[in-house]
């Protein structure tokens, strides 16, 4: 178990064109997280074992985390608010606490 | 200070407290990111799949960290985490954090201790509510008459 102490420094961002891209960035993201969970029975039903990418509120699956970026890239090369996720193969009661 | 997360479903349809937020990448772009609120774990762990879409150059290995399911290889990345505050300020988290190296060991990052004992942490299904509470935050508990 590695439980050392570890340092993280919390800053605030002031810079008002900095603030405006993030912003941008996180509706974009926002929109493709309810995109997800909107859709998330019938994509998870069917792609379990894979990594899914969502991109301009759009699904884009692959073997592997490179392979689902990429399409999703290619797809919507404008779309920063793209996330991934990978659909573990067996639905299991889980626990965390890592 | 408030961060407000959300009860977002996961791959068993179950609904899950979760943080959105945003990750400093190698190309110092930010990658939009979900963060499982675990307040057992000690420390914030990023997936094995976040850590490929970073491209972060990773410290050498970390002892391990362990869990119910045993032990899980991770790495050490310097990077920062952005969070979005309730008033729409962003707020950055630079630090060392550890990332799986195998995508069975962690199917969703988590946000550890490392990071939630600096705020106060509402964890609320019945009322909807996720929440970081900081600064000048408070929370009351109540008991209705």
């Amino acid at each position: 178990m590695v439980n050392t102490p570890n340092s993280i420094v919390m800053k605030e961002v002031t810079d008002p064109r900095e603030l405006a891209i993030a912003s941008s960035q996180r509706e974009r993201f926002d929109r493709n997280s309810a995109w997800l969970q909107a859709h998330i029975e019938e994509i998870y039903s069917a792609h379990r074992g894979r990594v899914i990418c969502v991109a301009g509120e759009e699904l884009f699956v692959a073997d592997d985390t490179e392979g689902a970026i990429a399409l999703a890239r290619a797809a919507h090369p404008e779309d920063d608010g793209w996330f991934t996720r990978y659909i573990p193969k067996e639905r299991l009661p889980r626990i965390y606490a890592l | 200070m408030r961060f407000d997360g959300e009860w977002l479903l996961c791959d068993d349809w179950v609904a899950r407290p979760v943080l959105r937020c945003e990750i400093l990448a190698a190309d110092r772009s930010w990658r939009a990111a979900e963060f499982l609120i675990d307040s057992g774990a000690d420390r914030t762990v990023f997936s094995a799949n976040v850590l490929k879409s970073l491209r972060l150059e990773a410290g050498p290995p970390a002892a391990s960290v362990g869990g119910v399911g045993g032990t899980a290889d991770v790495v050490t990345v310097g990077t920062e985490l952005r969070f979005t505050r309730a008033d729409s300020v962003k707020v950055l988290f630079r630090g060392d954090y550890l990332a799986c190296t195998s995508p069975k060991s962690l199917d969703m990052s988590v946000l550890g201790r490392d990071i939630l004992e600096m705020f106060a942490l509402i964890v609320d299904r019945r009322s909807n509510t996720v929440c970081l509470l900081g600064g000048r935050h408070r929370y009351a508990i109540t008991e209705n008459s």
